[in-house]
C-alpha cells in the first residue's frame, strides 16, 4: 500500500462514516421500537424512504427550499409510522411474536409498491444542502452535504435522548420498556406510548430517508430492501434496544462498507459486514456496548 | 296504406338490424398478450411497452385490422401480463398465456427472465424428443446479446448492442483520436448491464484505447465515493458507465463532487431515456450513448406521439414493441394464421415459421434485419443529453 492508496483509505473510511450517521438515524429507529414493544419493525427503512417520497410533493406545489422539503420528509414520516402502527401492530396479537414480524414484512412490500406505482420506479431527485461545499483538509476532504446529514444525524440522536431521559413521555416510553403491567398499573397508557413512539421513530425514520436522498441526491425504491438490512444490523451490531450502541454502530458500519469497498470490491464487500454480524450475534450478543459474557 | 308503410319501415329497418347484427358477429378480436415488469424498480420498461403496444394495436385497427387466414377481418386487442422482472414469475406467466388460445406473447422486459424462460421453450422445431414448450416469443426489451439462440422458438426485435458500441467506438477514434484511456464504471449486479460492459470494453480495446481501470458497484448502492476516487486516480480521457438510471445518476453526481471531468463520457443503451434525465441531466451533459430510437423520421414522431397517448414513453425498448405489432400483423397475414381455438397448435407453428422467415422488417428508424439466429439488426445512431434533452449526435451512414 502507497501513500495515496493509506490517503484513499482514510478518506473512504471518512466518507463512510460521515454516509453512516443515515445508518445510525434508521437503527436508532429500529431500536427504540424494539426496546419499548420488543418487536422488529422491518417496515421502517420503507417507512422512511416512503415519508421522504411524500416529502417531494410539496415541489409540486411551492418552489420549496432543500430545508422546508427535509422539514415534511419528517411530518410524513411521523404520520407513516402512526399509519404503521395502526395496521401492522394495533390489530395484531401482539403475543405472536411472528405475527407482528410477517405484518410488518407485509407493510414493507406494500409500501415498496406504493412508492413504484406512484413514480413508475423512476428515480426522483431529491434537494440536498451543501451539495456543492467541499471542506479540504489537507490530502483529505470533506463533503459538505454528508457533513450536514452527519451533523443533523448528531442533533436527531441528542434530542431523542433528551426526549428519553429529560421528559415524562420518555420516562413513561421507559417504564413500558422495561414494566408495562407494572406501567399500566400506575396509570400509563400502552397504546398511547406505543403510537407515540411509532409517531418519534416514524420522524426520526422520515428525517434519515431525506438524508439518505440528500446525500444521494435521489430517491429511488431500490433503497428500502438494501437499507431494512442496514438498519437490522445496526440494531444487532449497537444491541438491540441500546441507543447510542446504534449511532455508534451506523457510524462503524458506514466506515467499514467503504473500507471494504476500498480493499476488497463490490463483490466481497456485503461478505464482510454480514461476517462481522455474525461475529456479533456469536461472541457480542448484546451488541457493542454489552458486556462480553452476555450470552445464554 | 298508413299501415302498409309500417309494416314495411318495420320490414326494413329489421333487415338493418339483422346486417349490422351479421357484421358484428363477423368483426373478430385477435388477443396479443405482452409482458414484463410491470412492479418493482423496472415498472415504468412495463408501462412503456404496455402503452407501445396499445399505440401499435390502435393505429392497426384504425386502418382497418388484419387479416386472418380465412379473409375475415379482426382487431388486435392487447393484454399485458407482469413477471416482476423474476424468472421464476415469466416462467409461470407464460405458462399461463400458452394454457390459453394465443399463438404468440410478446416480451419480457429483463434478460435474466427471457434466459430462463427461452430454455423452458422446445430447442429444435419437430425434436419429438424435446418435451419443451412450443410456443412463440418475441422479446421487445431483453437486451443482453445472443438470447434468441436458445430456442428456436425464441424471437428478438432487440438492437444488437455489440454492433452499435462496435460503430461507437470505431466512429470515436476518428472523431478523437487524441483520445487514448478509457475507464468503466459497472452495475455488476445487473445482467445486461455487466454483458454490455465486456462489449463497451472489447471495443475500445478494439479500437486502440487502453483500458485502465474499471469501478464496480451494485445495482441499489447508494455511495460511490470509493468507486470515484479510484477513477479519479486513473485519469482517463473517456469514462464509460454500463449502468442504469439510477446508479448512473449516482455516479456522476459523485463524479461531479470530486470533480471528475473526463474528455468524454459514454453510457449504456438503457440510460438513454427521460429518467436519467429527470435524475441528472446537468450532471449527464454530454453522455453519448447509442439507441435504436429517437423521433427523427415521421414514423418515429408518430408513434412517439402514440405512445404517449397511451401513458408511456417511447425509447428503444418501447419503440421495439410498437415495431412488433406490424410485425405480427405481417406475419399473420402472410401465413394465414386463423386465430381460433381449434387450430391454436397450428397457428403457433405458422407464427413461428413466419417470424423465422422474415429478412427484413419495417421500423421506425428504417428498415431492420433478421438474422438466421432469430435476432434483429437495427438501424441506430448516437444521441447525446444536451440542454437537458437527448439529442441526435451523429447518424451511422450503415
Amino acid at each position: 500500500m502507497d501513500f495515496l492508496d493509506l490517503i484513499d483509505t482514510i478518506q473512504s473510511i471518512a466518507d463512510g462514516v460521515l454516509f453512516g450517521a443515515t445508518y445510525a438515524l434508521l437503527g436508532i429507529g429500529f431500536t427504540l421500537i424494539f426496546g419499548v414493544m420488543h418487536k422488529i419493525n422491518l417496515s421502517y427503512a420503507a417507512a422512511s424512504i416512503g415519508a421522504a417520497y411524500v416529502s417531494l410533493m410539496i415541489l409540486f406545489v411551492i418552489k420549496a427550499p432543500a430545508i422546508v422539503v427535509f422539514l415534511m420528509a419528517a411530518l410524513a414520516g411521523g404520520a407513516v409510522g402512526g399509519f404503521v402502527y395502526l395496521v401492522g401492530f394495533k390489530f395484531i396479537p401482539l403475543a405472536n411474536p411472528l405475527a407482528t414480524l410477517m405484518s410488518t414484512v407485509g407493510l414493507l412490500l406494500l409500501i415498496d409498491e406504493i412508492i413504484v406505482h406512484t413514480t413508475a420506479g423512476v428515480p426522483l431527485n431529491y434537494p440536498a444542502l451543501f451539495s456543492d461545499v467541499i471542506v479540504p483538509m489537507g490530502p483529505f476532504s470533506l463533503r459538505g452535504d454528508l457533513m450536514f446529514v452527519f451533523i443533523l444525524g448528531c442533533v436527531c440522536m441528542v434530542l431523542l435522548l433528551l426526549l428519553l431521559y429529560r421528559t415524562r413521555l420518555g420516562l413513561a416510553t421507559r417504564a413500558v420498556s422495561q414494566q408495562p403491567i407494572a406501567s399500566e398499573l400506575c396509570g400509563i397508557s400502552i397504546t398511547r406510548v406505543n403510537v407515540l413512539t411509532f409517531v418519534i421513530t416514524g420522524i426520526v425514520g422520515g428525517i434519515a430517508g431525506a438524508m439518505t436522498g440528500a446525500a444521494i441526491g435521489m430517491l429511488s425504491p431500490l433503497l428500502s430492501i438494501p437499507l431494512t438490512v442496514k438498519g437490522l444490523i445496526v440494531t444487532v451490531i449497537g444491541g438491540l434496544g441500546n441507543i447510542p450502541g446504534a449511532i455508534i454502530a451506523g457510524l462503524v458500519v458506514g466506515g467499514l462498507e467503504n473500507l471494504f469497498q476500498f480493499l476488497r470490491g463490490v463483490s466481497e464487500r456485503d461478505l464482510y459486514i454480514m461476517l462481522l454480524l455474525f461475529v456479533f450475534l456469536v461472541f457480542r450478543p448484546g451488541g457493542i456496548f454489552a458486556a462480553p459474557g452476555g450470552r445464554d | 296504406m298508413r299501415k302498409l308503410d309500417i309494416a314495411i319501415a318495420a320490414l326494413v329497418a329489421g333487415t338493418a338490424l339483422a346486417a349490422s347484427g351479421a357484421t358484428l358477429a363477423q368483426e373478430r378480436t385477435v388477443k396479443i398478450t405482452g409482458f414484463g415488469a410491470k412492479s418493482g424498480v423496472v415498472r415504468v420498461f412495463g408501462i412503456n411497452s404496455e402503452a407501445a403496444l396499445k399505440a401499435a394495436a390502435e393505429e392497426i385497427n384504425k386502418a382497418g385490422g388484419v387479416t386472418l387466414g380465412d379473409g375475415t377481418k379482426a382487431k388486435f386487442v392487447i393484454e399485458f401480463l407482469d413477471d416482476r422482472c423474476n424468472a421464476e414469475e415469466g416462467i409461470s406467466v407464460v405458462r399461463r398465456i400458452a394454457s390459453t388460445d394465443a399463438f404468440v406473447a410478446v416480451g419480457p422486459t429483463c434478460s435474466n427472465v427471457a434466459e430462463s424462460l427461452f430454455g423452458i421453450l422446445q430447442k429444435k422445431v419437430g425434436d419429438a424428443s424435446d418435451s419443451g414448450l412450443q410456443f412463440p416469443i418475441i422479446a421487445d426489451v431483453a437486451a443482453k446479446g445472443g438470447l434468441a439462440k436458445i430456442s428456436e422458438w425464441s424471437f428478438r426485435n432487440v438492437p444488437s448492442e455489440f454492433e452499435m458500441y462496435k460503430s461507437l467506438f470505431a466512429w470515436l477514434k476518428t472523431q478523437h483520436p487524441d483520445l487514448k484511456t478509457i475507464y468503466g464504471g459497472v452495475e455488476k449486479d445487473f445482467a445486461h448491464s455487466n454483458a454490455t460492459f465486456g462489449v463497451m470494453k472489447a471495443q475500445a480495446e478494439a479500437n486502440g484505447l487502453q483500458v485502465v481501470g474499471q469501478s464496480e458497484w451494485l445495482l441499489a448502492d447508494t455511495t460511490f465515493s470509493t468507486q470515484i476516487r479510484e477513477m479519479k486516480r486513473a485519469n482517463p480521457d473517456i469514462v464509460t458507465i454500463s449502468a442504469h438510471p439510477f446508479t448512473t445518476c449516482g455516479a456522476l453526481k459523485e463524479m461531479e463532487r470530486q470533480g471528475v471531468k473526463p474528455k468524454l463520457l459514454i453510457g449504456l443503451t438503457s440510460s438513454s431515456s427521460i429518467e436519467t434525465l429527470q435524475g441528472c441531466a446537468k450532471q449527464a451533459e454530454g453522455i453519448i450513448i447509442p439507441t435504436s430510437f429517437a423521433p427523427v423520421t415521421p414514423e418515429a414522431k408518430k408513434a412517439s406521439d402514440n405512445v404517449a397517448k397511451f401513458g408511456g414513453s417511447a425509447d428503444l425498448h418501447s419503440a421495439a414493441a410498437y415495431e412488433i405489432m406490424f410485425i405480427l400483423k405481417e406475419v399473420i397475414e402472410q401465413q394465414k394464421i386463423m386465430a381460433k381455438p381449434d387450430t391454436v397448435q397450428e397457428d403457433r407453428s405458422k407464427m413461428r415459421q413466419g417470424l423465422a422467415a422474415l429478412k427484413e422488417t419495417d421500423g421506425l428508424l428504417g428498415k431492420v434485419g433478421r438474422t438466421p439466429d432469430r435476432e434483429a439488426i437495427k438501424p441506430f445512431l448516437y444521441v447525446h443529453a444536451k440542454d437537458g434533452s437527448w439529442q441526435v449526435l451523429h447518424k451511422p451512414s450503415s
